[in-house]
């Protein structure tokens, strides 16, 4: 396809100026034909692919290409999301033209490595590759799925549903029927569960929030024993000092206001003043305002963690079936 | 006098047991890098294994098939007994017996190359879907063995490293770790029998 326009302009004549510019124009002309057709025929490399599931676990499917149909995209992912949620399996699954170095198992491997599909504990990730142009497939299983889609079963699914569509260019029914065996092999395998997810997280939460409460209570307490003993009066050492006056005064060089309170022993009755400068209190309402603020910002971001999804650091041996049709 | 002596003792004290955790740490990360290794070991030596399982059903599937293709059918055979006679644990790997295992298993590798290329003149063997599955598996196991050779050297890599970096190499010295032996990238060896479809 690229040979179709080639690079180079046919050779300027020097002495004509006229036929220089033609072949600058050609030059230009070549160019701008080359850009929508290098971004039409994207080579997908494993960093360039978008990972759709880091931006919302319910989507599985990457169709950068627009290949498969939405509605096909839509069936897959929830199918894939019920599979995750009951089973523990995070599929991932790419249909694209082309992939750079035309090589399904390296780019998926690559992939997996990359993002760490399925969980460290169960090792159940899944990746599906679909490649168009190259007429490539690769069904690539985690190392926990090995024994529930053991190499072989992979390919009788490959021979007995997903090629026999590909031939006919039925990507999409190549893509759902593939899903659907897989989906019903894994759910009959009562091996797998999912054994991490939402409890384990939740009890990690859980442990996280006492420990952050242990230590707010702990900080609560040394700040009230600390304020009790900075008010205990100096001299006899038995009663907290009252305030007895609170009067403004004003610096009469620098002119910064300050607030004078007085404080009185009840036992002893010792006293003393004390001079607060009157910003004082602008900066404990700032103070206050912050630690307000990344309260409801902390809450926000544990809102905002049902929607992106995250790979676990799954890990992939080599194991599954690909070939071309 | 005395409180400077005191000093000094103490001095000295903490700088023995800083040395002394330091050691500890050190000894242990070795430990923990050693076993690494050996376990990456294991895995290479199961997908080796793996390999050398699957052989008899292909053998008996190709012969189905292909009976006047006995020569090549004894050589694969052959090459598996060879490959599979050569056990060696991790703590024994010498490059010797490193490289007289990844002889054994690039002729295996080889030998089952040509047992596949001849398959190619049975179109009624291809189409079986027994062989094509054992193609899938076959495949498989070689990509899982290259995936578990590449972890196997990245360990020891790292392994060896720190055995001979400093300080950790003169723990490793007084405690007898040695360096471990790589897999070494050789291309008639390493080359895995070209499936086609």
């Amino acid at each position: 396809m690229q040979t179709a326009f080639p690079h180079s302009a046919p050779t300027p004549r020097p002495q004509r100026k006229q036929g220089f510019a033609v072949a600058r124009l050609c030059l230009v002309l070549c160019c701008l034909m080359w850009l929508p057709l290098t971004l039409w025929a994207e080579k997908w490399r494993p960093e360039t692919l978008p990972m759709v599931y880091l931006q919302d676990a319910r989507r599985h499917v990457c169709n950068p290409d627009h290949i498969l149909d939405p509605a096909t995209v839509a069936q897959a992912d929830s199918l894939l999301t019920a599979l995750e949620r009951d089973k523990g399996v995070q599929t991932v699954v790419a249909v694209v033209k082309e992939l750079e170095g035309d090589d399904p198992y390296a780019f998926g491997m690559a992939l997996g490595k990359r993002y760490g599909i399925g969980s460290k504990e169960q090792r159940t990730g899944l990746i599906i590759l679909l490649a168009t142009e190259d007429r490539s497939y690769q069904i690539l299983t985690g190392n926990g799925l090995e024994g529930t889609l053991p190499d072989a079963l992979c390919r009788r699914i490959e021979n007995r549903v997903m090629v026999p569509e590909l031939k006919n260019k039925h990507w999409d029914a190549a893509i759902l029927l593939t899903l659907q065996a897989i989906d019903g092999i894994v759910r009959n395998d009562p091996t797998i569960t999912n054994q991490l997810g939402e409890d384990e997280e939740d009890t990690a939460d859980i442990i996280a929030g006492i420990i952050c409460l242990v230590v707010f209570m702990l900080f609560l307490v040394v700040a009230i024993y600390y304020g009790w003993r900075s008010n205990r009066c100096p001299v006899c050492k038995k009663a907290q000092l009252k305030i007895t006056q609170r009067r403004k005064v004003r610096h009469t060089k620098t002119g910064e206001r300050f607030t004078e309170i007085t404080l009185t022993c009840p036992k002893c009755g010792h006293s003393h003043k004390r001079r607060i400068k009157d910003n004082d209190n602008q900066g404990g309402a700032f103070a206050g305002g912050m630690a307000a603020g990344s309260l409801l910002g902390g809450g926000g971001g544990g809102g905002g963690r049902s929607f992106g999804g995250t790979f676990g650091g799954g890990s992939f041996g080599g194991g599954g079936s690909g070939g071309r049709f | 006098m005395t409180s400077r002596i005191s000093k000094t003792t103490i001095g000295i004290g903490i700088a023995v047991l800083v040395l002394f955790f330091m050691g500890f740490s050190g000894y242990n990360t070795l430990v923990n890098l050693d076993e690494a290794a050996a376990t990456a070991w294991g895995n290479v030596q199961t997908q080796y294994q793996r390999r050398a399982d699957l052989i008899p059903s292909l053998v008996n599937t190709v012969k189905g098939y292909a009976k006047h293709e006995s020569a090549t059918l004894e050589g694969v055979v052959a090459a598996r007994a060879k490959a599979t006679s050569l056990q060696v644990s991790a703590d024994d790997l010498t490059p010797e017996k490193m490289k007289q295992i990844q002889q054994a298993q690039g002729e295996l590798s080889q030998a089952i190359g040509r047992l596949l290329m001849i398959t190619e003149n049975y179109p009624d063997l291809k189409a079986s879907e027994n062989f094509s599955e054992l193609q899938a598996q076959l495949e498989g196991t070689e990509n899982r063995i290259n995936e578990s050779r590449q972890l196997y050297n990245k360990s020891v890599q790292e392994y060896n490293q720190t055995v001979r970096r400093f300080p950790s190499n003169i723990i490793a010295t007084l405690c007898g770790f040695d360096k471990r032996t790589l897999f070494e990238a050789d291309a008639a060896a390493q080359k895995a029998p070209t499936v086609e479809f």
